[in-house]
Formats: structure tokens, C-alpha cells, sequence
């Protein structure tokens, strides 16, 4: 891999984290801000993934796969993260009636 | 049978009182069946009295006998100069002086108690009255069984708040509960003086009192002490002085002296039997007995201590008579009486001659009561104190005329009677020191003259009240004569009004009053040439105003003077109490509500402004805080964001630039 191409994906996670910030700063809808999280962490992900990918694999060596296995554990913490999401998302609409994050401010008084 | 057995038990004859305290405290509502509780006070304080007389006649039979029964109470441990630690103690000290106020306290006290059962019996909250009454008994006695200062002190405030309550007796009364507090807090100067004065004493005898130092033994009265600091020692004299001026203070503030004074006429809003028994006869005479016990175990008073008390007993005396010449409320110029008699006492102490002082207190103690007691059997069936309104009662109430007068008499000086006796040799004693104490002079006069308007004024009452033919004021309840139970307290009392003066010739009694060690003492009378010369001039002044008052009142009418004449406006005076009480009142409506004032502005504006000032500037802070807290998850990402971005922006440009800026890494 060149350096060229290694610029590339680091502008592509860039881009991905910075849809994302946008996602979560913007949305509303709660469900939406879930899937903006994981643009997010997908972009963390795919650096883990770049950065493997750049060390010499070796006989012996394990140290380009220890990020590819990172890789595989965080993408199992993003499902556990969905599916925590989730049953907020429901338990919030049961209770409100809705799940535009506007409505739930309660925490505050 | 030898009585001394009896000094180590001493402590019983408060505790007699006190249980009945705590009985009637108790079971009060239950008792109705014994006058509510007032039996059971009596029989107690009957015990009380047989004790105590027991132990006083112990004393007589054992003269110049001391006996100290003493306990540590508690022990403060070694600090500063104390290496040791002090120890305070608690314990009776029977002799001399204790045995003539225990024979004094517990007489009169059950001979009040069961006068008493006549006189409250219609009112309420008598077992509210009687326990009060038991612990008042417990409590004088407490001061006069005491061994050491500090216990002294405690069982005198004890008296001064038994005091408080009773003459608020009758709280529904507005007069009567203002003038409890009045008392309270007039008291309470002189308290403060005398704790005062304690302070001082200590410092001065902690290390070089008797026995080793009062920080070894607590304030102990040892008699015979020759281990305190001498008068005039280098340095010791200022402070002694300070000292007695404090425990002057204290005495004036119990014993209703000049400028103390204004409190004990308005103590007369309590019941008669209260007046009796605590602002005639024991507590108010508790100051004269503080004085007593100063010259005796706190190694005397300097002169300029001396000069001081024989100014305030000598101008009170006089002062206080003036304004019983006026009044027309049999009880108040009783209370006026009392004053002017306590200034007797005080100016015998002043004069080197504490014991004199004390046998006037132990005959006046009686006929005081008396006067009080027979008082009260006319406003108890007459129900008025107004002296324009009474008249003709000698008729109606035979016996208790009679006891009015053998208490006039005895008040007025006459011999054979009490007062004649007593009132002769304080007069005789302080005309002794004229010689070495020219300075004594005026208040020698004015106490002489107080012997004339003495006996003006108590039979001015006398002929006001029994004279004439009849009550002058039709509307009031037709007189009759009291029960037994409050015509015998009467009777004894006079019994004693009549020879308790003479007691003291009685060899054995006498020692009473000699057994002190180092102390000049002027009872019996010596009797010399010039004695006899002042008691006629006295006896014949006595005359002279007994005379006036009848004169004046003895047919029963009586005058109302012109507005226009001086002695109208002196009448006024007089009535208005010299203005002293008006002055009090503006020192504290002027005065004090000045000073109260200032402090309320600078609590509200300097120090709660400050707390307010302080709370503000939090609450407009957290206003703030308040503000960014929304609620709205995606404004917390935002803060996240935000914080992210400086943290970076710091490590990246910010942390450099300043590492470069000081030169290093």
C-alpha cells in the first residue's frame, strides 16, 4: 500500500467521522442519532483496519493482527450498542410517545 | 443527748423540702385532699424546722464548734498554673452563722407554709405554689449549709429563680408577671457582679487560701484562716477591692440596696405569703449573709470596700423609708420597710461589725414576717391593699391587730421589743467607728434619722388600718378574723417579735454571735455610757413619730393635700420613687433600644448582607450553569465535541507554543 492510498482511507474515515458528528449534532430523530453513532465508530473501525494492514505480517509476528482482531471486537461492541440503543428507543417511545430526543429533557429539572 | 451527732446530717433539712418539691411536682393533681399538696409541704417543712432547730441548739450547746462534711464533686484536671488541677467540692458547713439563719429559715419557712394553708386556700394552682414554695425553703437553705463559694452561688441563683416564679404567681396578671421579670433581671445584675467577683477572689486565692489554695479544695470556707493574702500586700489590694465592690453588687442586687433597689416594692404583686417568707424574712436577707460570709472567709474587705457599703446601707436606709412615709399600699410600705432595714443590716456589715449585722437580720427576720403575715390576713378578707379604704379593723380583727403592733413595735424600736435591741446596737456599733471614720458621719445621721420616719410610717399603717370606726370604703367585704391555721403562725411570730432580741443574752445563744475567730464582734449590747445615751435618743425619736402618726391618723380620717402646696409635689416624688424607676426605663428605652438599634443595622445590612451577597453572587453563577444544562442529548454531544476539539487544539498548538516560549521540553 502507498502512502497515497493510505492518505485516501484516512480522508475517507475522516469524511465518515465527520458525517457523523454532523449526524449527531443535527438529528433528532433518536433512531438516526443511533445509525450517525455508528457511521462514527465505523470510521474508529476502518482506521484500526488501515493501520493493520500497514505492519508486516512475519512468521511469529502477531502484531498486524492484533488490530484486525480490535477490529472484529469493536464491531461485537457496536452490535451490543445497537441493541442497548434499541431498547431505549422503545422503553422512550412507550413512555413519551415519541422518540424525537426534543422531547425528553426531563433529566435536566 | 448530744446533739453534734446531728452536723454530719445537716444536709438532710434541705433534702426534707426538696422531696416535698418533688412529691407535690409530681403527684400535684392528686393531692386535693391535702389542701393540694399544702400538708405535705407543711409537715416537711416541719421536719425541716425540727431538724434544723435541733442542729442550731447542737451549736449552742458546742460553742466554736465547725463542722464540714464535704464530698469532691468533680476535679478538673492539671493546666496552666495548676499543677495539681482544681477540685470543686459540695458539702454542709454547720456553725455559728449557719445555725442562727437555719433557726431563722426554717422557722419562719413552716410557720409561712402553714399560714399559707389559710391564705391561698382559694386560689388555684396551689401545687404549682407549694412546691415552688418547698424548693424556694430547699434552696435558702442550700445557701446558708453551704461550705465552699461556688456552691454558695448556685443554690443563691436557684433562690433568685424559685423568687421569680413566685412573685409571677399570678401570671394572668400583666403587673405581676412584668414585675417577675423585673426582678429577674435586676437580680441578675448584681449576679453577674457577685460571679464576677468570684472570678477575682479565685485568682486571688487559688494558690494562697485557706488550707492549701482554693484550687485544691474548691472555694472552701475554713474559719479561722489566716493564710490569705493581708489587706495590704503589695498588689493584692487593688484586685481585693474589685473584688468586694463585685460582691457588694451582689449583695445589693439580692438585698434590694440602693441603686438595686427598685424591684423588691414591685415583688409585692406575689402572694403575701411569698413576700413574707422571700423579700422579707430569708432571700432578701441572703445578700446581708453574702456580706457576712465575706468578711468572715474571704479575708475581709478592704476600706474603700468598707466606705462603699456603709454608703449604700446608710443612704438606703433613709431613702427607701422616705418613700414608705407616702404610700398608701399596706404591702408596699412593708417592701419599703424591708429595704430600709436590709440598709440597717448592710451598714452594720460597712461598719466592721458583721455580726451585728446578722442579729438584726435574725430579729427583723420575725417581725418582718409578722407585719407581712398580719397584712395578709387583711387583704385576705378585705381583698384591698389600698390604706385609704381600710380603717376600723381593730374591732373586727382583734387578734390580728394586736400582732400588727407588737410588729410595729418591735419594727419601730421600742423596748422591750425585738427591733429595739438589735436596731440600738447596729446604731451603737457604727457610732463606734465615727471616731477612726469620720467619714461615717452622714450616714450615721441619716440612719438615725430613719429610726423617726420608722416609726411614722409603720403606724401610719397601723393607725389607717385599725383605727376609726369603720372600713371607710363601704363596698368592700365585711372584715372578719382569720382562721387558726393563719392566726398561730401569727401568734408565734410575735411571741418571737417580742423576745428574739433578747435571745442574745441567753449565754449559750449568745455564743452564736461570738464563736466567729478574728472577727469584732458587738452582741449582746455592751451597754456603756453613750449606748444608753443613743438608745434614749432613739427610744424618744421612736416617740416622736409614733406620736406624729397618730396625731395625723390616729382618728381614722384621712386628707388629701392641696395640689398646691410643696409638700404635694414632695408626696409626688416620693410616689414616682425618686424618678430611679423612670431612669432605669429610659437607660433601657433610650439607652439600650439606641445601642439595639445600631446592632440590628449592622446585623441586617453589614453581616446578612454579606451572607445575602454571597448567596447571590452563587445564584446568579449557578443561573448560568443552569442555562447550558438543556437536556437536549445532542447539545451534550456538541459539549463533548467542543471539548474534544480544545483538548486537541492544546496538545497540538498551545502546549508547543508554550514550551518553546519558556525554552524546554
Amino acid at each position: 500500500m502507498t502512502t497515497l492510498a493510505i492518505t485516501g482511507f484516512l480522508a475517507l474515515s475522516f469524511a465518515l467521522f465527520a458525517i457523523a458528528i454532523f449526524g449527531i449534532l443535527t438529528r433528532r430523530n433518536f433512531i438516526l442519532l443511533l445509525v450517525s453513532l455508528e457511521i462514527g465508530m465505523n470510521a474508529a473501525i476502518l482506521n484500526f483496519v488501515y493501520f493493520a494492514a500497514l505492519a508486516p505480517v512475519n512468521a511469529g509476528s502477531t502484531s498486524g493482527l492484533s488490530g484486525q482482531s480490535i477490529a472484529v471486537v469493536l464491531i461485537g461492541f457496536a452490535a451490543t450498542e445497537i441493541a442497548v440503543g434499541l431498547a431505549i428507543v422503545l422503553a422512550l417511545n412507550r413512555s413519551k410517545g415519541s422518540i424525537n430526543v426534543a422531547d425528553s429533557t426531563t433529566l435536566r429539572n | 443527748m448530744d446533739l453534734s451527732i446531728l452536723f454530719g446530717w445537716a444536709f438532710l433539712v434541705p433534702l426534707l423540702p426538696a422531696l416535698a418539691f418533688v412529691i407535690i411536682g409530681v403527684l400535684g393533681k392528686h393531692l386535693g385532699r391535702f389542701e393540694h399538696g399544702g400538708w405535705i409541704a407543711v409537715l416537711l417543712s416541719g421536719a425541716a424546722m425540727v431538724l434544723g432547730v435541733l442542729i442550731a441548739v447542737g451549736e449552742m450547746l458546742n460553742p466554736n464548734s465547725y463542722t464540714d462534711v464535704s464530698y469532691t464533686w468533680f476535679h478538673v484536671g492539671a493546666s496552666g498554673p495548676f499543677a495539681n488541677g482544681v477540685s470543686f467540692v459540695v458539702g454542709t458547713l454547720v456553725d455559728p452563722i449557719s445555725a442562727l439563719m437555719l433557726i431563722v429559715v426554717t422557722v419562719v419557712g413552716f410557720l409561712v407554709m402553714l399560714y399559707s394553708v389559710g391564705y391561698m386556700h382559694h386560689d388555684e394552682g396551689l401545687p404549682r405554689y407549694y412546691a415552688l414554695l418547698s424548693l424556694f425553703l430547699t434552696a435558702m437553705l442550700g445557701v446558708v449549709l453551704s461550705d465552699n463559694l461556688l456552691e454558695f452561688f448556685l443554690f443563691w441563683e436557684l433562690v433568685g429563680v424559685c423568687s421569680y416564679f413566685l412573685i409571677g404567681f399570678y401570671w394572668r396578671k400583666p403587673s405581676a408577671s412584668s414585675a417577675a421579670k423585673e426582678a429577674f433581671l435586676v437580680t441578675r445584675i448584681g449576679d453577674v457582679m457577685f460571679l464576677l467577683g468570684i472570678f477575682i477572689y479565685f485568682s486571688v486565692y487559688a494558690m494562697t487560701g485557706p488550707n492549701g489554695g482554693w484550687a485544691a479544695n474548691g472555694f472552701l470556707f475554713v474559719h479561722g484562716s489566716t493564710s490569705f493574702i493581708p489587706i495590704g500586700a503589695p498588689g493584692s489590694s487593688t484586685l481585693l477591692t474589685v473584688a468586694g465592690l463585685m460582691l457588694l453588687g451582689g449583695a445589693a442586687g439580692k438585698s434590694a440596696q440602693f441603686p438595686l433597689d427598685v424591684w423588691l416594692p414591685d415583688a409585692m404583686e406575689g402572694p403575701t405569703t411569698v413576700s413574707a417568707l422571700i423579700h422579707a424574712a430569708t432571700m432578701v436577707a441572703a445578700g446581708v449573709y453574702l456580706l457576712v460570709v465575706g468578711s468572715i472567709f474571704l479575708g475581709g474587705y478592704t476600706s474603700t470596700v468598707l466606705f462603699a457599703i456603709v454608703a449604700v446601707g446608710g443612704f438606703t436606709t433613709f431613702y427607701a423609708a422616705t418613700m414608705a412615709v407616702v404610700n398608701t399600699d399596706i404591702k408596699r410600705v412593708i417592701a419599703y420597710s424591708t429595704i430600709s432595714q436590709l440598709g440597717y443590716m448592710v451598714l452594720a456589715v460597712g461598719a466592721g461589725f458583721a455580726m451585728v449585722g446578722l442579729y438584726q437580720l435574725f430579729t427583723h427576720a420575725f417581725f418582718k414576717a409578722l407585719l407581712f403575715l398580719a397584712a395578709g390576713a387583711i387583704i385576705h378578707t378585705i381583698v384591698t391593699q389600698d390604706l385609704f379604704r381600710m380603717g376600723g379593723l381593730a374591732k373586727k380583727m382583734r387578734y390580728t391587730s394586736i400582732a400588727f403592733l407588737i410588729g410595729a413595735l418591735a419594727l419601730s424600736g421600742i423596748p422591750p421589743f425585738a427591733g429595739f435591741w438589735s436596731k440600738d446596737d447596729v446604731l451603737a456599733s457604727v457610732y463606734s467607728q465615727l471616731g477612726a471614720h469620720p467619714e461615717y458621719w452622714p450616714f450615721f445621721i441619716l440612719a438615725f434619722v430613719t429610726v423617726f420616719l420608722t416609726a411614722y410610717y409603720i403606724f401610719r399603717v397601723y393607725f389607717l388600718a385599725f383605727s376609726g370606726e369603720r372600713t371607710r370604703d363601704a363596698s368592700l367585704p365585711a372584715a372578719h378574723e382569720v382562721p387558726w391555721v393563719m392566726l398561730v403562725p401569727m401568734m408565734v411570730l410575735a411571741g418571737f417579735a417580742v423576745v428574739a432580741g433578747l435571745f442574745v443574752f441567753v449565754p449559750s445563744f449568745g455564743s452564736l454571735f461570738t464563736g466567729i475567730p478574728g472577727l469584732a464582734t458587738n452582741v449582746p449590747p455592751s451597754y456603756g455610757p453613750t449606748d444608753l445615751l443613743l438608745s434614749a435618743i432613739s427610744v424618744t425619736l421612736a416617740g416622736a413619730g409614733i406620736l406624729l402618726a397618730w396625731v395625723l391618723w390616729g382618728n381614722g380620717r384621712v386628707y388629701e393635700l392641696r395640689a398646691s402646696s410643696p409638700a404635694h409635689s414632695i408626696r409626688n416624688l416620693l410616689l414616682a420613687r425618686y424618678h430611679v424607676k423612670a431612669a432605669y426605663d429610659w437607660v433601657g428605652m433610650v439607652g439600650m433600644y439606641t445601642v439595639a438599634r445600631a446592632a440590628d443595622f449592622f446585623d441586617r445590612f453589614v453581616i446578612d448582607g454579606a451572607v445575602k451577597g454571597f448567596e447571590r453572587s452563587f445564584r446568579s453563577m449557578s443561573d448560568g450553569m443552569r442555562r447550558i444544562q438543556t437536556g437536549l442529548v445532542s447539545d451534550y454531544a456538541a459539549y463533548v465535541v467542543a471539548g474534544v476539539i480544545a483538548v486537541f487544539v492544546l496538545l497540538l498548538f498551545v502546549a508547543p507554543y508554550l514550551a518553546s516560549l519558556f525554552g524546554g521540553g
